[in-house]
């Protein structure tokens, strides 16, 4: 198969480049990538105006799927991250049944596989139901391809078993990845500050994550374990991991796309779509995970992906499953912190694609001849609205609804092959 | 979104649901406790009845127990001649699993014109007017540690009527702020009728993080908190807050925040008492300020069904007008979120 991408703007943060060319994938990898005036391929795309790069890995996300399709399906939610731009995905481990085996993680890869819209890394539990008390077969499960361990948003409030975690991670290098919120103190169910306070409903403090983040960092000095942090929310948060980073732990971060982009007043009026966990905290800790972004001590921006049927999000707040459903608008939110001055797209690129891939993948991925084609492109300029007929996430939570946004995905490509086209 | 005065308010402004006095303007407020003050003169007459809800169906839906305020509110609607129909949801169908949704789609098909909602989560009074059903009048009787807007409305006739202008006023309200669904309500209504020196006085523990952005000063000691104010509005501790690591022990709170005739003279010597009961003598309060001269309790009470007697036939009226507004032009489907 043959793919002229002519005219585009190419991003590509590991060699600095950024360049307006043509671009020729063949055979599954990227051919030739400079003028191709007069070469011609039955799939020729103008691209004059887009930005092209790297494909996205997506470092936290959910498809739901095996028992819970009413919020989505394996097939419905890969495709929608392929409209995203993602190639690669490490789905959370909160799956029903548990990712806790390797028959489960079989069957969810077969799934994906039969799907073809996405390649999976899955991130498997720590302990045994997530319950918190025995460990996975985490060697094994790494046999089957999991990249990493995590116990999701069910934090392991016993040391004794945390330690052993760490240590049998250790034995065999593999990665821890964390959701850093204390169990106790994370109860609530949005910010605690004057928004929560307001509305009456439970606040969540910045301290549950910043305990947990300290804790969860003495574990990996102590073990020497490679940990991973996802979704750092406050600006305590992204100080403590700015503090490691600089003491020379080995560890990574990323940030969820609503965090990026909201803030806890927007739960005002008990809008349940923007009920999230860890929660939308305050516009000084949006702008330090912005700053986080920009200095590197938070490596990459997940989607936090979780999609919801209507019924989750159709009760009083408190009673509303948190989660946002953010494949089909996540190239537009991005596109507007392009847009405020909070991200250049190539920051947001190498978010998106070369921090996390190196994470998840352990490889960089470029804009190279020779390279494995794994490319997303992006319109930047296309007006579209966000609705039933145009999502193709299968979750109602999209907090944009019906709104009209700005930037889509025009094209992704995994492995030469055409995962998403507008 | 629905901002909070539109979502209550008919498209001519008449009140149509009361949800919380935030977002409610001066005239509103005034509007409610000078119709309050109407009914207060009902209240008073040998027949108590008048016809303004006669024909309607008011259901008064506690997801929570309570058995004052549920009485107060069938009281009032009764005086309204409405038919009243209470239903204690909480042993019926939510206990058989059947959603919230469900339950009141239900009692809507039933032709009922108004809910009466007390529910144990913030904001589901709203959730109800906002999206489930919106062409019935919702009287929010409290939600979670939201709103309390009834308790709260009623507490403000109580200090119009016994001290006129909100202007000039210094009021405290002590005690357990973080839990109270009232202390909220007050904080909103006090601050739109022009009072400016709002003190709430309690432990940290007890005191929810930013409430200082409502417009209030907060007092970590009786002695600061209730110095020379006009109202002190004691509310109530309940037991389980010793439980959950709140307070060690009610005996050190009452020596820290109850309400003694000794530091009652802190405050100005015309200054009255109010609790929005039930009381829990010695440790909110001593019995001798309780059953005192300055003591308001007991007229809360009575003001309280005059209170709900004109928020119910002030929304009741807003709704009709909406519906009729609205005859030709049906409402959406339930559960359909409103822009």
């Amino acid at each position: 198969m043959s793919i002229i991408i002519r005219g585009a703007r190419l991003i590509d943060p590991s060699k600095q480049l950024e360049q307006v060319t043509d671009l020729h994938i063949k055979d599954g990898f990227i051919e030739t990538i400079g003028d191709l005036t007069g070469i011609h391929s039955a799939t020729e795309i103008n691209a004059n105006g887009m930005i092209l790069s790297p494909s996205f890995v997506d470092l936290h996300t959910c498809l739901r799927d095996l028992n819970q399709i009413q919020k989505g399906t394996i097939a419905s939610e890969t495709q929608a991250a392929a409209s995203a731009g993602f190639t690669h995905l490490c789905p959370s481990p909160d799956t029903q049944p548990c990712s806790d085996a390797g028959s489960v993680i079989s069957m969810i890869k077969s799934k994906v596989a039969i799907a073809g819209f996405c390649d999976i890394l899955p991130v498997a539990a720590l302990t045994k139901d997530l319950k918190g008390t025995q460990l996975s077969n985490m060697e094994s499960l790494s046999r089957v391809g999991c990249i990493g361990f995590s116990n999701a948003n069910y934090d392991i409030s016993d040391n004794t078993v945390l330690l052993r975690c760490y240590e049998y991670a250790a034995t065999f290098g593999l990665k821890v990845f964390v959701q850093a919120q204390d169990r106790q103190l994370g109860s609530g169910q949005m910010h605690a500050g004057p928004t929560a306070t307001r509305m009456g409903l439970d606040g969540i403090p910045v301290i549950a994550e910043t305990l947990s983040i300290s804790r969860h960092l003495q574990f990996m000095q102590h073990t020497g374990v490679s940990g991973h942090f996802n979704q750092i929310s406050s600006a305590a948060g992204v100080a403590l991991i700015r503090q490691a980073k600089t003491q020379g732990m080995n560890i990574t971060a990323d940030v969820g796309i609503a965090h990026l982009c909201f803030t806890d007043t927007a739960v005002k009026g008990y809008r349940s779509q923007y009920h999230v966990q860890p929660p939308l905290r305050e516009e000084s800790d949006r702008k330090a995970l912005v700053a986080g972004i920009h200095d590197g001590t938070l490596d990459a921006i997940c989607s936090a992906h979780q999609p919801h049927e209507s019924a989750a999000k159709c009760a009083p707040f408190a009673a509303t499953a948190p989660g946002m459903a953010t494949y089909d608008m996540l190239v537009p939110l991005i596109q507007g912190l392009v847009d405020t001055e909070d991200l250049t797209w190539t920051l947001a690129i190498q978010a998106l694609s070369f921090n996390s891939a190196v994470i998840a993948l352990r490889k960089t991925t470029s804009l190279t001849v020779g390279e494995e084609a794994n490319l997303t492109l992006i319109d930047p300029g296309h007006h579209w609205t966000l609705n039933s007929s145009s999502q193709l996430s299968h979750g109602t939570n999209q907090a944009l609804t019906n709104q009209n946004l700005k930037a889509r995905v025009r094209l992704t490509i995994k492995s030469g092959r055409i995962t998403y086209t507008m | 979104m629905t901002n909070l005065a539109n979502l209550q308010l008919t498209e001519r402004g008449e009140l149509r649901h009361f949800l919380t006095p935030e977002g409610l303007d001066r005239l509103m407020l005034e509007r409610i406790l000078d119709t309050a003050d109407s009914f207060v003169v009902v209240g008073n007459q040998e027949v108590k009845k008048v016809p303004l809800l006669r024909g309607r169906t008011v259901v008064n839906l506690f997801f929570e127990n309570s058995t004052r305020t549920r009485s107060t509110f069938e009281l009032a609607a009764k005086r309204l001649s409405a038919d009243v129909l209470t239903l204690d949801i909480k042993t019926s169908a939510t206990s058989k699993g059947e959603s919230l949704l469900d339950t009141l789609q239900n009692l809507r098909a039933m032709h009922s014109d108004m809910f009466v909602v007390r529910h144990g989560d913030s904001g589901a009074a709203h959730f109800i007017a906002s999206q489930v059903t919106p062409d019935v009048a919702i009287i929010n009787a409290g939600d979670g540690r939201h709103a309390h807007p009834t308790q709260a409305m009623l507490d403000m006739l109580t200090i119009r009527r016994h001290k006129g202008q909100f202007e000039p006023l210094s009021v405290a309200i002590v005690g357990d702020i973080l839990h109270s669904r009232v202390a909220r309500d007050q904080i909103h209504a006090l601050k739109t009728l022009g009072c400016s020196d709002i003190r709430l006085v309690g432990p940290n523990t007890l005191m929810p993080q930013g409430i200082e952005s409502m417009g209030v000063t907060t007092h970590k000691t009786m002695d600061s908190g209730i110095d020379s104010v006009d109202v002190v509005i004691m509310l109530r501790l309940q037991t389980e807050r010793m439980e959950c690591a709140f307070l060690p022990s009610a005996g050190e709170y009452f020596r820290l925040y109850g309400l003694t005739t000794k530091r009652l003279a802190q405050a100005k010597p015309d200054a009255i008492v109010m609790h929005p009961g039930p009381i829990n003598r010695g440790i909110e309060i001593e019995s001798a300020v309780a059953d005192g001269p300055q003591s308001m309790i007991l007229n809360q009470v009575g003001y309280g069904i005059a209170l709900r007697m004109a928020v119910m036939s002030m929304a009741m009226s807003g709704q009709m007008q909406q519906r009729q507004a609205h005859a030709n032009n049906p409402p959406g489907l339930i559960g359909e979120q409103r822009s």
